[in-house]
């Protein structure tokens, strides 16, 4: 009884931290998503506005689009040093 | 030509699968992507308490050293002066050095150190880039072995140097490095380090000035895990779509290779470049910063 007990309880503990690393990189990426989307909107607008700005502009929109795109890699990062360590 | 080059890349293409049929254990191991960043030592060298063996990751930085200096002779001495038509390896060897220029040195360094700073940060840009590239290509670098015809080789294996913290930790302190050494040559080392401090009411000073300094040491993090959590991720997706069809069935064939290769096209085509060119236009940001600190 005892044994199954601890069986159990260390396959719970395994699942638990799976679950949690999805759920932590799940919503860094909504997060992420939401805020990748707001950059290349405001691109669109910006070049549909002012067509002749489009080079000076895409230099800023990718600059964007990775600092954005990197919390998400932050999330991933923590997320596994937790799932490794703990 | 064409039809040459076709054939030689579907022999590239199914080489492994002759690799893979001829180990028959292969398959039945427990697969786990993360065994592809276990790096051992090929040639230990020891100094002292240094270790500098030669490893995988190593051995790949070193490739992308020899193609790096390879690709800048190839695309910007093309034939300088002996014709006046610009040929196509001069026309991408400009549009290079053109982004180099206008979208990084210019957006983040003062006009007076452009002249200083520019080699840094093109050559970031440049070995960045081909470092990221290379881990695209399957090479002959694994650890793993197979047999054919009585020769034992090394399988094909896709990794990047720059998905090992400690090469992406090495270039980010050489941007850290600069970036103070410039600030406190042109700007004296008092009124660099006030220049951290943004204007507050002196009360606020014991909250702000903690938080300004483990700012400097934030970007160093930031700009290292950056590259590195990207490039990691996606060998870790593209491996793990391969993988799914070892450890599924056969009939996730298809769906695996339609989404590993659209994750493949993604990583090559965009995250490649952006991640060379954000760390170097970071890096230009930071030492520009630091020459000319806004107050």
């Amino acid at each position: 009884m005892f044994n199954l007990l601890a069986q159990e309880t260390a396959s719970n503990v395994d699942a638990g931290k799976a679950i949690a690393l999805a759920l932590g990189i799940g919503l860094g990426s909504l997060g992420a998503g939401i805020g990748i989307g707001n950059i290349f909107g405001s691109m669109i607008q910006a070049v549909a506005r002012q067509p002749e700005l489009r080079g000076e502009l895409t230099g800023i929109q990718w600059l964007g689009f990775a600092l954005t795109e990197a919390v998400v890699f932050y999330g991933l990062i923590g997320g596994l040093l937790a799932f490794v360590l703990v | 030509m064409k039809r040459l080059s076709a054939l030689a890349l579907t022999l590239f293409l199914v080489l492994p699968q002759i690799a893979l049929a001829a180990s028959p254990t292969g398959a039945e191991e427990e697969f786990d992507p993360s065994q592809e960043w276990e790096l051992h030592a090929w040639i230990p060298i020891h100094i002292g308490p240094l270790d500098l063996s030669i490893n995988k990751a190593v051995a790949y930085l070193l490739l992308g050293m020899v193609s790096t200096i390879g690709l800048g002779l190839f695309l910007m001495r093309a034939r300088i002066g002996s014709t006046n038509e610009v040929g196509r390896r001069q026309a991408v060897g400009e549009l290079v050095y053109d982004i180099a220029q206008t979208q990084i040195a210019e957006q983040g360094l003062p006009h007076k150190a452009i002249g200083r700073w520019f080699p840094y940060v093109a050559s970031l840009f440049l070995f960045i880039w081909t470092v990221n590239m290379l881990g695209f290509v399957p090479l002959p670098l694994s650890d793993e072995k197979f047999t054919i015809f009585g020769i034992e080789l090394p399988t094909l294996a896709v990794f990047a140097a720059t998905s090992t913290l400690s090469v992406t930790i090495a270039l980010a302190l050489l941007t850290f490095v600069f970036t103070h050494v410039e600030g406190i040559r042109h700007n004296g080392p008092v009124k660099y380090f006030k220049s951290w401090i943004p204007d507050v009411p002196k009360g606020l000073y014991p909250l702000i000035v903690p938080l300004e300094i483990l700012g400097q040491f934030m970007r160093l993090i930031s700009l290292s895990v950056r590259l590195y959590a990207n490039m990691l991720a996606g060998h870790m997706l593209i491996l793990t779509f391969i993988g799914l069809i070892f450890l599924t069935s056969p009939w996730v064939f298809p769906a695996s290779v339609i989404l590993g290769t659209a994750f493949y096209l993604f990583e090559v085509l965009i995250v490649v470049s952006i991640q060379a060119f954000i760390f170097a236009a970071l890096s230009a940001i930071y030492i520009g910063s630091a020459i000319e600190p806004e107050h």
